[in-house]
């Protein structure tokens, strides 16, 4: 059951991250921007828009695979490890500027997921679901 | 934050909390089987579509509150739904809230709120 969430969360990961690669190059090569069809011809003459319809789907279809057996809460914070892979490509890639507050929050981010996956690892959680008489 | 915003910000965290439990439902249903075969059958039934159709009303929502509400105060929200989600992942489907989970979902949620506060 790790494995399956190691390997389904870095699969979510990089389809979120090549998602959001592709839209930041669709979004500047179809510059300037503007509510027209010549917009939208603009954006889907090029091949990143694709990628990033790509990325949307392969995400989808990774979440609902790991949905089958990992409960929605935890589950659900967990894929916003997202917020700090975004940011790190951001200041990485597009030179964008990072503030410190958003680098703590970035950690705090972290943290929490290694509680997740502590709590997974430690077996405190390992039957899901409460039984009846624990309601 | 006045009226219609406040409106927008209500159904944004009932329908990406509503999104997501109806995915877990679809995901979550043990008679689905494997493979192509589970894909089949999810898609057969309301649930899977039901979120479908949340995630695209969420990003609609998510258009219109921002054009009413800076990007920074919008990320507060994301926060918001993490805890919104997990409470609703309790109630409806019993799942087992350990206290190192508790504390795993409200750091992230924190986490999300302190990365918004910054933007």
């Amino acid at each position: 059951m790790k494995r399956f969430y190691l390997i389904g969360f870095t699969l979510l990961l990089a389809f979120d991250t090549l998602n959001l690669l592709c839209f930041k190059a669709a979004g500047a090569h179809a510059l300037p921007l503007e509510m027209s069809t010549a917009w939208l011809a603009r954006v889907f003459s090029h091949p990143w828009v694709y990628g990033a319809i790509a990325g949307y789907i392969g995400a989808f279809v990774t979440w609902m695979s790991l949905l089958k057996h990992a409960p929605i809460g935890p589950a659900f914070a967990a894929s916003h490890l997202e917020v700090v892979t975004a940011m790190a490509l951001s200041w990485w890639v597009f030179a964008e500027p990072v503030t410190t507050t958003q680098v703590v929050g970035a950690l705090v981010i972290v943290t929490g997921i290694v509680c997740l996956a502590f709590a997974e690892g430690s077996g405190e959680a390992a039957k899901n679901h409460l039984a009846p008489h624990e309601v | 934050m006045h009226g219609l915003a406040l409106a927008l910000w209500i159904a944004y965290v009932l329908l990406d909390t509503g999104g997501q439990l109806a995915f877990k439902a679809a995901a979550g249903d043990e008679r689905a089987g494997d493979g192509l075969a589970r894909w089949r059958y999810m898609l057969a039934r309301p649930w899977i579509w039901v979120g479908i159709a949340c995630y695209v009303a969420v990003f609609v929502d998510w258009i219109a509150f921002l054009s009413l509400v800076p990007l920074s105060e919008g990320v507060l929200l994301a926060a918001i739904n993490i805890v919104a989600i997990m409470v609703a992942g309790r109630i409806l489907f019993r799942e087992r809230l350990t206290p190192l989970r508790v504390t795993g979902i409200l750091l992230v949620a924190a986490g999300v709120a302190i990365v918004g506060v910054g933007s």
